[in-house]
C-alpha cells in the first residue's frame, strides 16, 4: 500500500488552539495593547487560518520527500531535497518568518501566543524543512539583541527576511555539553575584524542553496582570552564575506563543509561539519564591541531556542496522535470485547477496543496538556510585553514564570514527543512501523528534540540549579501559588473535585521535593542533584500539565452548561466533553506518580554513581 | 481594469452531514438549522477573485496592482471576515449589501448587485458559477440580464485581448466553447480558471508560470487588509424591489442511503445491473 509521497499527512487542531488561546489564556485581554495594538480577535484568526493552510498545502506535501531525499554535499555546496529551495521563498515572501519580528525590522509584531501557534502547524507539517528559516531567525535575534547598531543595520533585514540565512555555531567535536571546551580562535586584525580558524560539528542548516550568503555565529577564543566559557566571544562569520560599506555579499569566506551527518531523522536538515579559515582566509565581525561575552550572549538567546524545540516536540506529536486517531477510526479488526466468543460477530474499528481507546486518550491528553503549557508560557511572554513600562510587578511575574517553565517546554516537550510518536506507531500495530505511514518519521524526527539545544539534562539541571532560586525563589513561589489558588478554588467541586485532589498531592509532592533538592545543596550532597534533576522536572512538568487541563475542564464545564440544546450545540459540547475526559485522565492516570516520584527521591538512591564502572559488565 | 467580484459567505461543504433540519408541520422543516456550522467563502467565488487578481497585475510583480478588484457581498456582519480575506489576497476595495437570509432571494441579490455595478462601475463582473450551499447557478446570468451585459458562464479559460474584449474558454455539455466578448460583461468562473494557465493577460509576461490554485494571503497583507475601505451599505437604501420571488415552504434533508447487498456471482451482479438498477 504504497502511498504518493507528495501527499500531506499534516494534522492539527485548531479547535483546542481556539480553546487554549481565547477562552482560556485570554489573549484577548492583550490584543490591541502596547506592542499589540495592530493585533486584534480578527486579525489573529485570519493569520491562523493562512498559516495552517500553508502548512498543509506547501510545506506538509515536502516532509516525506525531504526524509527520503535528504540532503547531499557535492563539491563543498550542500542541497537540500527537492522543493525547499522553492518553498524558502514561499515562507519569506509570505512574511511567515517575520511574524514576531519588531515593526523596526519590518516584521508584523505579533504576539508570541500566535507566532508558537504558527511555528506548530509549519514544524508540525515540516520539521526537518522549518530548521533553516528557524535557525536564520534564531541568529538574527542575537545580533538584534546584542549587535552594534551597524550591525543591526547590515544584517538584520536581509537575515529576517530571507535574503541571507544564518546558522548557530557552538559545537565542536571536543565540545558538546562542554561548550567550554571550544577550541575555534579568534585572532583580532588591524581593521578590527578577526581570522576564525577552527572547526564546528553539528551545525543545523550549515550549508544550503537558498540564499545568497549564510550568516553563521561562531563562539570562539580570542587569543589570550581566559580558557572555559568565560573566554569566548560570538562572532558573524558569514558564508561569503561582506563588504562593510554597501552590505553586499562578495567572495567566499573559507567556510568549507567537510560533511554532513546521515542521522536518524530531520533528514531534510543539512547538519554540517564546518571548518573555518582552513585556507586561513576566514574572516568575522564580533557580535557588539566587548569581547568574551559570548556566553552570556549565547544564555539570552537560548530561551527563544528552546521554546521552539519544545514546540516542535509539540507539533510532531500532535500530527502522530491525530494520524493515529484517524487510523484506528478506519481500520477494523477483531469484535467487541462483549462478543469475544462469537467468531461471527461483526469486526469493529479498533477505536472500539479499550487498549486503543487507552492510547488515544492518553495520547489527546499529553498533547493537550503540552499545547496547554506552551501557550501558557507564551501568554506570560506576551503578558510581560504589555506591562513592562506601566505594571513592573505584572512584569516581573510574567518574565519569572516565562524563565522558570522554558526547562520544562524544552524537557518534557521534547521527551514527550519521542514517547507519544512512539505510541501512534503502536496504535497502528505492524503497518506503523512502516513508510507507508508518517508516524514512524514523525518518531525519528522527533528523538533529537530531547538532545539538541542543551540536552534534557541539561534542562533539568537548569531548573534545580538556576531556575528554582531564581529571583530568590520567587518564580517558583508564585509557580506554586497559582495552582493552590485553582486548587483551593475547585476542590469541593461536584465534578472536579476528585481530581483536584489529585493535583493537591502532586503541588504537595513538588514542594517537599524542592525543599530536598535545597537540602543537597546546602548539605553539599551534590550527588543526588543529578541522579534527581530529571524526575524533578518530570514532576513538576506534570504538575503543570495537570493544573493546567484541570483548569481547562473547569472551563470546558462551566462553557458547556451554556450551549445551546441539541444539534445547534453538539459540537462543542462533544469537543468539552473531550476537554474534561483529557484532564480527568490525567488526574487520574498520570499525577498520582508525582507523589510516587517524590517518595523515591527521598530515599536518595545512589546506586548508579556508586557502581564501579567495571561492574556494570564484567567481560 | 475595473472588476467587480460578487462574493458569498457559506456553510462549509465539509460539514453537508452535520447540517440539521429541524422537523416541522408535514415533516418538513421551517429553515436549516446553521447554528455551529462552520462557514467559508465559496470556493468558486474564491476563484473569481483569482482570476480578478490576474486580470489586473504583472505575475511577475503582484504587489503593484494594475486595476481595481472590487469585491462585494450580501449578508450580515459575520460575512465581513470573508471580505476581509479577499482584500488581504489582493482585492483594493469591500462592500457589503447589509441583508439577513430571510430577507434574501437569488434575484434579489442579482438586483443589488446590478446597483452596486451601477455605483462602483466595472469594466467586468466576474464571479463563481454558483455558490456550493444553494447550488442555483443563477445569480451571474439574472444580473447579466439586469445589466443588460454580454454573459459568458462556466468560464474555465480568460484571455484579455486588451481591446476591450476577451477571449473566454467556457464548458459546454459538449466539450469547451471558446467565446470572444466585449466588455463590460459578465463571467462566471469554474476552478479550472485558477489553474497555472487559467488567466493570460498582457501585463504578465507569457513565461510567467503561475502556481495552481487560489494564492496565499501573505502576512503583511492580513494585517494591512483591515485598513482597505469596506463600505456597508442598507439594501434598502439601494432603492432595490425587495420583494421575494422565491418562497421556501419548507426543508427536508436528502433520504439516507440504503445499505447495499453483496452479490455472490458476476451472473447475479449482471442480472442485477441489468433488471434492478437498469444500468445496463
Amino acid at each position: 500500500m504504497s502511498q504518493d509521497l507528495a501527499q500531506n499527512r499534516y494534522k492539527a487542531d485548531l479547535r483546542d488552539i481556539r480553546f487554549l488561546v481565547f477562552e482560556q489564556f485570554k489573549l484577548q485581554d492583550v490584543l490591541g495593547k502596547g506592542p499589540y495594538e495592530a493585533w486584534g480577535v480578527e486579525e489573529f484568526n485570519m493569520v491562523m487560518g493562512e498559516a495552517h493552510r500553508f502548512a498543509v498545502e506547501v510545506l506538509g506535501p515536502l516532509n516525506a520527500i525531504g526524509d527520503r531525499q535528504g540532503c547531499r554535499l557535492e563539491n563543498g555546496q550542500v542541497f537540500a531535497p527537492a522543493g525547499f529551495k522553492e518553498t524558502w521563498g514561499k515562507i519569506y515572501e509570505g512574511g511567515w518568518k517575520t511574524l514576531g519580528v519588531k515593526t523596526e525590522w519590518d516584521g508584523q509584531q505579533a504576539p508570541l501566543t500566535l507566532a508558537v501557534v504558527v511555528e506548530e502547524f509549519m514544524s508540525g507539517a515540516n520539521t526537518a524543512f522549518m530548521m533553516y528559516p528557524g535557525l536564520a531567525h534564531g541568529a538574527a535575534e542575537v545580533i538584534e539583541t546584542f549587535g552594534t547598531h551597524a550591525q543591526k543595520e547590515r544584517y538584520l533585514r536581509k537575515m529576517y527576511h530571507g535574503t541571507w540565512g544564518g546558522t548557530m555555531c557552538l559545537t565542536e567535536p571536543q565540545a558538546g555539553s562542554d561548550v567550554g571546551a571550544a577550541r575555534t580562535v579568534a585572532k583580532k586584525r588591524p581593521d578590527g575584524l578577526y581570522d576564525i580558524k577552527g572547526t564546528k560539528l553539528f551545525i543545523s542548516g550549515g550549508d544550503h542553496d537558498f540564499a545568497e550568503n549564510i550568516v553563521h555565529l561562531v563562539l570562539a577564543r580570542v587569543e589570550g582570552a581566559p580558557a572555559g566559557t568565560k573566554g569566548l566571544s560570538l562572532f558573524t562569520v558569514p558564508k561569503r564575506r561582506i563588504d562593510m560599506a554597501t552590505g553586499a555579499s562578495g567572495e567566499l569566506n573559507d567556510v568549507t563543509v567537510a560533511g554532513i551527518e546521515h542521522k536518524m531523522g530531520i533528514n531534510g536538515s543539512s547538519t554540517c561539519l564546518l571548518n573555518f579559515g582552513e585556507n586561513d582566509g576566514c574572516v568575522g565581525e564580533l557580535v557588539g564591541d566587548a569581547e568574551n561575552h559570548g556566553m552570556p550572549q549565547m544564555f539570552k538567546m537560548m530561551n527563544g531556542a528552546r521554546i521552539g524545540v519544545g514546540l516542535q516536540g509539540l507539533a510532531v506529536a500532535s500530527t502522530a496522535y491525530l494520524n493515529a486517531l484517524e487510523y484506528a477510526k478506519e481500520r477494523r479488526q477483531g469484535p467487541s470485547i462483549r462478543f469475544w466468543k462469537d467468531a461471527t460477530a461483526p469486526r469493529v474499528a479498533i477505536a472500539e477496543h479499550a487498549d486503543v481507546r487507552r492510547m488515544l486518550l492518553d495520547m489527546k491528553s499529553r498533547v493537550e496538556g503540552i499545547r496547554a503549557l506552551i501557550i501558557k508560557l507564551a501568554r506570560h511572554q506576551d503578558g510581560y510585553l504589555v506591562a513592562k513600562g506601566n505594571d513592573e510587578a505584572a512584569a516581573t511575574y510574567h518574565l519569572g514564570q516565562v524563565d522558570l517553565l522554558v526547562p520544562l517546554v524544552k524537557a518534557y516537550g521534547s521527551d514527550q514527543s519521542f514517547r507519544i510518536c512512539e505510541t501512534a506507531i503502536q496504535t497502528y500495530g505492524g503497518v506503523g512501523y512502516t513508510k507507508d505511514y508518517p508516524v514512524e518519521q514523525y518518531c525519528r524526527d522527533s528523538k533529537i528534540f530531547s538532545i539538541y539545544e542543551g540536552t534534557n539534562h541539561i534542562q533539568a539541571m537548569d531548573l534545580v540549579g538556576r531556575k528554582l532560586g531564581q529571583n530568590g525563589g520567587a518564580n517558583l513561589q508564585s509557580f506554586l501559588g497559582d495552582v493552590q489558588k485553582f486548587i483551593s478554588e475547585n476542590d469541593a467541586h461536584p465534578v472536579l473535585g476528585p481530581w483536584v485532589k489529585e493535583l493537591a498531592v502532586a503541588h504537595e509532592a513538588i514542594g517537599g521535593t524542592a525543599m530536598r533538592l535545597l537540602g543537597w545543596f546546602q548539605m553539599g550532597q551534590m550527588s543526588m542533584v543529578p541522579l534527581a534533576a530529571n524526575r524533578f522536572l518530570e514532576m513538576m512538568s506534570e504538575t503543570a500539565i495537570g493544573w493546567l487541563l484541570l483548569e481547562g475542564a473547569r472551563i470546558a464545564i462551566d462553557t458547556q452548561a451554556k450551549l445551546p440544546e441539541g444539534d445547534a450545540g453538539a459540537k462543542d459540547r462533544a469537543y468539552y466533553e473531550g476537554k474534561k475526559a483529557a484532564a480527568k485522565y490525567f488526574a487520574l492516570n498520570v499525577l498520582p506518580a508525582v507523589k510516587l516520584k517524590a517518595e523515591i527521591l527521598a530515599r536518595e538512591d545512589t546506586s548508579p554513581v556508586d557502581l564501579p564502572l567495571e561492574s556494570f559488565v564484567s567481560e | 481594469m475595473k472588476i467587480l467580484v460578487p462574493f458569498k459567505r457559506v456553510a462549509d461543504p465539509e460539514n453537508a452531514n452535520k447540517v440539521k433540519v429541524p422537523v416541522g408541520a408535514n415533516g418538513l422543516g421551517p429553515k436549516i438549522e446553521t447554528t455551529g456550522m462552520e462557514f467559508k467563502p465559496n470556493p468558486f467565488d474564491e476563484y473569481a477573485v483569482e482570476a480578478a487578481l490576474r486580470l489586473t497585475e504583472n505575475g511577475t510583480a503582484p504587489k503593484a496592482r494594475l486595476g481595481e478588484v472590487t469585491v462585494v457581498t450580501v449578508g450580515g456582519p459575520e460575512a465581513d471576515q470573508t471580505l476581509r480575506g479577499a482584500l488581504a489576497t489582493g482585492a483594493d476595495k469591500a462592500v457589503r449589501v447589509e441583508a439577513t437570509d430571510e430577507q434574501l432571494d437569488g434575484a434579489i441579490i442579482a438586483r443589488a448587485l446590478a446597483k452596486v455595478v451601477a455605483q462602483v462601475g466595472p469594466d467586468l463582473v466576474l464571479l463563481g458559477k454558483q455558490t456550493v450551499d444553494t447550488d442555483s447557478a443563477q445569480t451571474g446570468p439574472m444580473l447579466a440580464e439586469l445589466l443588460g451585459w454580454p454573459q459568458v458562464t462556466f468560464a474555465v479559460q480568460i484571455t484579455n485581448e486588451g481591446n476591450g474584449s476577451l477571449l473566454v474558454t467556457r464548458n459546454g455539455d459538449g466539450g469547451v466553447q471558446k467565446v470572444r466578448v466585449k466588455l463590460p460583461a459578465v463571467v462566471t468562473v469554474e476552478d479550472r480558471v485558477s489553474y497555472s494557465g487559467g488567466v493570460t493577460s498582457p501585463p504578465t509576461p507569457a513565461t510567467h508560470k503561475y502556481a495552481d490554485g487560489v494564492r496565499f494571503a501573505p502576512l503583511p497583507a492580513i494585517m494591512q487588509a483591515k485598513k482597505k475601505p469596506l463600505e456597508v451599505k442598507k439594501l434598502a437604501d439601494l432603492g432595490v424591489d425587495t420583494a421575494l420571488s422565491v418562497k421556501y415552504l419548507g426543508f427536508e434533508p436528502p433520504p439516507a442511503r440504503k445499505a447495499g447487498v453483496k452479490v455472490k456471482t458476476v451472473a447475479e451482479l449482471v442480472d442485477k445491473l441489468k433488471n434492478e438498477a437498469k444500468a445496463i
